[in-house]
């Protein structure tokens, strides 16, 4: 056969271009084209009212606590009973879908971006990191000095400037407040962004985690590397900061804390490994008390990468890491409620970065960077999913960037 | 072009009207996966959009999409080998289930092809680009073009002889 008759069948070759997938990339690419920046400046559109919204959170998030607080977990073991594991799925080359649903708020070098389920995404600013309302209606962002309220849009509410640069804010369970650390001190905002005030002046660089219990508790690490929790409400002592109400020695090099949506614990988690800090709510006197402290096991000579506790479930996962002269393996890891056993969901050769869970508690995303790769594991039954091109899904054009980092996986809307 | 440049959203459909359909089968005949065509094609139409302001107006827009496409498609294709590798080392999750797969009898030649001499057939025969264009495209020397273009071919003639005799009527 020859090249012109060969050219004439490859012309003629059918490939049926679905109308979805052009419908899609339209929507996509009107999106990215309306969110450059205009040729003559463009305003957004008006702010609505925050105040409504906050209500709502705040309604919401309460409603939620009771249900946190109720006994689950029955089913949940059985799933870890049944865990399979241990090899990456299939890479699909994007995100079409969230696995799961909800939506997910990641931080890439240029910016925030949301994540909705059908995975279009939106870049929400240029802000160095953000964080998640507890109910998704919020967001909290951080630049240089400045510590914002925004919508999932961008939409900017409020914004209020510290002394110092501005990093990992955390939206209390309530909705109404949020507590953030500046320079080396943790500081506490209200949700509409007023009185703004000092908790503590010397902390580690570790996030802040709100009790759960619905309490103005706040756990942080101190500048000693103590695990401590403040009454963000407290009058302030001499120092301007209100007193500590306890403290407990946190394990060594502390990365990391996470009050479990139980509140019966804090996830302590370093290089080194995983301690839960038993927790206690007092109820004549309103406040939290500290409990038994325990070492989760991870394998020897492995280094925790990052780790998360389960929203819903008595459910720890974490994501291991061994430097071998063989190669690097990286390893997922469930810890379930009784036995400190963990379970392998997941080995590969790499590294892997950090994992996140599905607002309902049944997936665990976690990075690939080296593959350039999420993967959405399900802690039971069922096939976990790869999705390839991440780093160029959040960066402008599509051009190639620095793996970005998942900073939260919320709740639908 | 220049109106997209300028703004206007609906000049930027039309951009995306007249070259989706092109890239997508570029793409998809590079990497045989519907769900990775779409999403290639997709993420050259945002390198587009990102790169608006600073394209040549002189210059055909094809050429630079079909560019980002066919080198993100090898890309792809490049590493879903390399995974298929490293999945074969452990394998536990259940397998998704095959992706839709066009039928054809030149797509299942196509298929048969390494990633890069499928790369350079679809630019030379289906977007029509000479072997220096490709070359450029693709950062490669022109020798190299020719020389896998003739192997795909070669191979290509091989695997479908009989099928494509009889649609060309040979």
């Amino acid at each position: 056969m020859r090249d012109e008759a060969l050219r004439k069948a490859l012309r003629e070759t059918a490939v049926p271009v679905p109308a979805e997938a052009e419908r899609r990339g339209l929507q996509v690419v009107e999106a990215a084209y309306a969110e450059r920046p205009a040729p003559r400046g463009r305003r957004r559109e008006g702010r609505r009212p925050a105040l409504p919204r906050l209500v709502l959170a705040f309604s919401i998030a309460t409603l939620l606590t009771a249900l946190l607080l109720s006994p689950a977990g029955a089913a949940v073991r059985d799933w870890v009973g049944e865990v399979v594991g241990s090899s990456a799925p299939k890479p699909e080359p994007g995100l079409s879908e969230i696995p799961g649903g909800g939506r997910l708020l990641v931080q890439s070098a240029v910016g925030p971006w949301v994540v909705q389920p059908d995975g279009s995404r939106r870049r929400i600013g240029d802000y160095d990191e953000a964080s998640w309302s507890p109910r998704g209606l919020f967001v909290a962002a951080a630049k240089g000095r400045a510590l914002s309220a925004l919508e999932p849009d961008g939409t900017p509410h409020w914004s209020v400037t510290a002394d110092a640069r501005v990093r990992q804010p955390r939206w209390s369970p309530s909705g109404f407040r949020i507590a953030y650390r500046s320079g080396r001190s943790l500081r506490v905002v209200a949700g509409d962004g007023t009185g703004d005030r000092l908790v503590n002046p010397d902390t580690a660089p570790v996030a802040p985690a709100w009790s759960p219990f619905g309490t103005p508790e706040v756990a942080y690490v101190n500048a000693e590397g103590q695990l401590r929790i403040a009454d963000s409400e407290m009058s302030a002592s001499r120092s301007g900061a209100p007193p500590d109400m306890a403290g407990a020695v946190a394990g060594r090099d502390v990365r990391q804390i996470e009050w479990g949506a139980g509140g019966r614990l804090i996830l302590e988690v370093s290089p080194g490994g995983l301690h839960l800090q038993g927790m206690r709510l007092n109820k004549l006197e309103g406040r939290s008390e500290f409990r038994r402290r325990t070492a989760l096991a991870i394998p020897a000579g492995a280094t925790v990468v990052d780790a998360a506790l389960a929203p819903r479930h008595p459910l720890a996962a974490a994501v291991v890491t061994h430097w071998r002269s063989a190669g690097t393996r990286s390893a997922v890891v469930v810890y379930g409620p009784k036995k400190r056993d963990p379970r392998r969901l997941l080995s590969v050769p790499g590294s892997l970065g950090e994992v996140a869970w599905s607002p309902d508690g049944k997936r665990l995303l976690v990075a690939w960077p080296g593959t350039n790769e999420w993967l959405f594991l399900p802690v039971g039954r069922g096939e976990g999913r790869a999705v390839a091109g991440v780093s160029n899904a959040f960066a402008p054009g599509g051009r190639k960037s620095s793996f970005p980092r998942v900073e939260g996986w919320c709740c639908g809307r | 072009m220049r109106e997209a440049q300028e703004g206007s959203g609906a000049a930027m459909a039309r951009l995306y009207s007249l070259h989706w359909r092109r890239a997508y089968r570029a793409a998809y005949l590079v990497v045989h996966d519907a769900t990775a065509a779409e999403d290639i094609a997709q993420d050259g139409f945002l390198a587009a959009v990102g790169a608006l302001d600073r394209f040549d107006r002189r210059r055909p827009f094809g050429p630079w999409l079909h560019r980002i496409v066919v080198n993100r498609a090898l890309d792809w294709a490049r590493r879903e080998a390399l995974r298929r590798k490293v999945a074969r080392e452990q394998s536990v999750f259940e397998p998704l289930p095959p992706p839709h797969e066009v039928s054809g009898e030149m797509v299942a030649a196509l298929k048969e092809l390494p990633a890069e001499q499928r790369a350079v057939v679809v630019l030379r025969h289906l977007l029509e680009y000479t072997p220096g264009e490709i070359a450029e495209m693709l950062e490669l020397p022109r020798g190299t073009v020719n020389s896998r273009l003739r192997r795909g071919l070669d191979r290509l003639r091989e695997t479908a002889r009989e099928e494509l005799d009889a649609e060309v009527g040979q």
